[in-house]
């Protein structure tokens, strides 16, 4: 009992890991003030689940998700370009709100409101993940891999490219850099991680719906980032450990369901006012956020 | 004829409780600029103040009205105090306090379901009544209460800001905010007055839409997102503009039912808040700030 909800823990935390992670490469690397993340997450849990209830394999499904997602993350980046500051942070929250307009009307395809039930595990080579521990050591392979793909990025030539269009833009125009084109490859490949977390969340919990994909997902997404520090790698990870296991003491208290729920929200909100008022760079952050 | 004129009916009632919302958040935006989205947890906040005096402790409707309205304005004020001062003395940017603001709206919306639980509330102060039949289209006196009363107090709030030394000292603040410390004007006073007077529009927004319709938890991100296109729509900058953008969206929610299934109604004004940032940031009366800053 007890190491079924510990492997479920590590799931959902290595879920998190990649969808945080890759948000940090736009958010924190490339200081892309994008507040929509959870869109892409939304668009590789659909995409994933669509097609796999089609019939088509799960890695397909997972793939194309990352890649949709990505498209879209290009859209974004491409009709966003002139917008600076709060505007662009609000457009690009206006964005996950239409997608999770769209979701929840988009009836033929997605079932609105009743939300897709019943996806199937994946199955890979031929081998069904069936168990709890077996989709844990799924994940943190898949985790594992992202990070190194995610490292790799961040400490190649195309990473500082990205760290010098947070932190002077203008300067890197001077220099002739394309900075559209750095912004947008930093945004697909932040979306293409989270489309990527998404597929694998939908294959866990085997139902989504438009609500999962909503506002109070977008503060546990920044809550982590923020106290892990904006672009701070370690930091991301290590945030994503504290802040999913923190409100499971919650369950220690043994308090009804009900209550739960609201105070766990509660408590990421308080978590994330108290951090921005007194440490807004977080724990290992070297930036702030403008 | 009969749907259209029901159609403006409704279109007017929607834009003028997004105005009062609209209106409260661009008043507090023009002073302080940055984005105050937790302003639709006032509204929230206010609707479940009213429940609580008036239906669970039976207090009279008036008295519990004008306290509502007064204890909203105090917890505006006390938003700005606890959480958006304390980060403007540390200089931290405009998208961290939108960043706060988010998780303030969030914070109460979850407080609000802790106290109250998740279930739609009504505050059972008026009767349902057989509607009055204009041209076709139904509309209930309280509905025209609604019109009319919100139309008079934005003009109300339009003379204030014109006409009275405070109104003046907060558009000299939204104009400049250095020029306006310069010659004497506290500009920290001046956000306090904002928050309380924008809070309480909030406020009254909130009784207004606890007595036309039931009270949820997430009524208040429902409202601000609402509230805050109309805005984006009219001009954020500009009180006038919010409120004139806000009559848009409700009339524009309205008839395009005529072309959409009636489930899109909410869709579209995510559609016309991504459109308006996109091309039109600075929207219809408002500065041109967006995307210069």
């Amino acid at each position: 009992m007890i190491e079924n909800y510990l492997m479920h823990l590590m799931i959902l935390i290595g879920i998190y890991i990649i969808l945080v992670q890759g948000y940090n490469i736009a958010l924190g690397y490339a200081g892309l003030l994008n507040l929509g993340h959870i869109a892409f997450f939304g668009i590789g849990a659909y995409t994933s689940a669509i097609l796999s209830k089609m019939g088509v394999p799960f890695f397909i499904g997972f793939i194309l998700g990352g890649i949709i997602a990505a498209i879209f993350g290009y859209f974004l980046v491409y009709s966003t370009r002139k917008l600076k500051g709060d505007y662009l942070a609000l457009a690009t929250l206006g964005f996950s709100f239409v997608f999770t307009s769209i979701m929840l009307n988009w009836k033929s395809l997605t079932r609105g409101p009743l939300g897709i039930p019943g996806i199937m595990k994946p199955s890979v080579f031929g081998v069904i993940i069936k168990s709890n521990f077996e989709y844990m050591i799924f994940v943190w392979i898949i985790l594992l891999v992202c990070l190194y793909i995610m490292w790799r990025i961040i400490k190649s030539p195309f990473g500082r490219l990205m760290e010098a269009v947070r932190d002077d833009e203008t300067g890197l125009k001077v220099l002739g850099k394309n900075t559209f084109a750095i912004k947008y490859k930093a945004m697909m490949i932040s979306a293409f991680f989270g489309g990527l977390a998404g597929s694998l969340f939908a294959h866990y919990l085997s139902y989504i719906d438009p609500n999962t994909f909503y506002l109070m997902e977008i503060i546990l997404v920044l809550t982590i980032v923020i106290i892990g520090g904006v672009a701070s790698f370690k930091g991301t990870i290590i945030a994503t450990f504290i802040i999913i296991l923190i409100p499971e003491f919650l369950r220690l208290l043994s308090i009804p369901s009900s209550i739960l729920g609201p105070s766990r929200q509660i408590l990421y909100s308080l978590i994330l006012l108290i951090i921005l008022i007194y440490k807004p760079r977080g724990i290992f952050g070297r930036v702030d956020l403008t | 004829m009969a749907i259209f004129s029901q159609l403006t009916v409704n279109g007017l009632i929607a834009g003028s409780i997004y105005a009062l919302v609209a209106s409260g958040f661009s008043l507090i935006y023009a002073t302080n600029t940055f984005m105050h989205f937790a302003h639709g947890t006032s509204v929230a906040v206010a609707a479940y103040i009213l429940y609580t005096l008036f239906t669970l402790l039976g207090i009279p409707f008036y008295v519990s009205a004008i306290l509502t309205v007064f204890l909203t304005g105090f917890f505006g004020v006390a938003m700005y105090r606890v959480v958006y001062l304390p980060m403007q003395k540390r200089k931290a940017s405009n998208i961290i306090l939108l960043i706060a603001s988010i998780a303030i709206l969030i914070m109460f919306e979850n407080v609000i379901m802790l106290f109250f639980d998740a279930n739609v509330k009504s505050l059972q102060y008026i009767k349902i009544t057989q509607g009055l039949n204009i041209l076709g289209a139904t509309i209930t006196k309280l509905q025209i209460f609604i019109i009319v009363f919100v139309i008079i107090l934005l003009l109300v709030l339009y003379l204030f800001m014109k006409k009275t030394k405070l109104g003046r000292n907060m558009r000299a603040v939204a104009d400049n905010k250095e020029l306006a410390s310069i010659i004497g004007i506290n500009h920290i006073r001046i956000s306090d007055y904002s928050f309380f007077l924008g809070s309480s529009l909030a406020g009254i927004a909130g009784i207004l839409i606890g007595l036309e319709q039931n009270l949820f938890p997430n009524m208040g991100t429902w409202l601000m997102i609402k509230g805050f296109t109309g805005a984006v729509i009219g001009g954020i900058t500009s009180v006038p503009g919010a409120i004139l953008g806000s009559y848009v969206l409700g009339f524009f929610e309205n008839y395009a039912i005529w072309f959409l299934p009636s489930g899109y109604k909410d869709g579209i004004a995510f559609f016309l808040l991504f459109l308006f940032l996109l091309f039109r940031p600075k929207g219809l009366f408002g500065l041109n700030k967006g995307v210069k800053e």
